[in-house]
């Protein structure tokens, strides 16, 4: 199923409930579902921050089975992010090495199952899928 | 929706989905912390990175005062977010 946000934080609640219907009535999983709404959030977020000067709504497709989630975000006019270029985090670095930031795109290649980014003509795709944990 | 309120207990209360646009509610609340606090997570269902980045921020802050967060009542999934992340060797969080 699919449906088109506003580019805004404030998007996030109304994209939470789009996903959550769709995951409920597939009966998917409760720890699928958390790292299924934790991705999506990582990604629309960054799509937000990272082309502050686009301005078409970015299109969510959620779909679910009952072996696996898939969730593709689709924004226009942008400029090219891959998200799946690994992100090294050190995640053991003590306290006071440790700086705010940087931690969503490490969380969403941890998270997903599987990761994919396309880009052309503006156009910026990512996929992601996650064992629904049936 | 998402709530941080002091509790009858001396505990912070934090309740509901502590996404990206609830930020703001939390950073300005842990910036009034000044001493050692204990957060009480049993009714914090979901955290995001926005979310850990305050927990850290607010963390280091304290931690310049030799003072820290308490993180209690952590559900699995946050639990696991932290196991991720490495909080758990940076916070004294106890599982519900």
């Amino acid at each position: 199923m699919e449906k088109a946000f506003a580019r805004s934080n404030d998007s996030l609640t109304a994209i939470y409930e789009f996903a959550e219907s769709i995951l409920a009535a597939n009966e998917v999983s409760d720890a699928a579902r958390f790292s299924v709404h934790l991705a999506l959030e990582e990604l629309f977020v960054n799509m937000v921050k990272y082309n502050p000067e686009a301005v078409s709504d970015i299109d969510l497709d959620v779909s679910a089975t009952a072996n696996k989630v898939t969730v593709t975000l689709t924004e226009y006019g942008v400029a090219e992010f891959d998200v799946t270029v690994p992100k090294k985090v050190d995640v053991n670095a003590p306290l006071e090495e440790r700086t705010p930031g940087g931690l969503g795109v490490y969380l969403i290649q941890n998270l997903a199952d599987s990761l994919e980014y396309e880009y052309g003509d503006g156009q910026s795709r990512v996929t992601f899928t996650k064992e629904s944990g049936i | 929706m998402f709530d941080i309120q002091h509790g009858d207990d001396g505990v912070i209360v934090c309740t509901g989905r502590l996404d990206a646009a609830q930020c703001e509610k939390g950073q300005a609340f842990m910036d009034e912390i000044a001493d050692s606090s204990t957060l009480d997570f049993d009714a914090l269902e979901y955290i995001s990175s926005a979310g850990l980045g305050i927990l850290l921020k607010t963390q280091k802050r304290l931690a310049a005062n030799g003072a820290a967060l308490k993180i209690i009542n952590v559900n699995n999934h946050i639990r696991d977010v932290f196991r991720y992340s490495g909080f758990n060797a940076i916070f004294d969080i106890e599982a519900k």
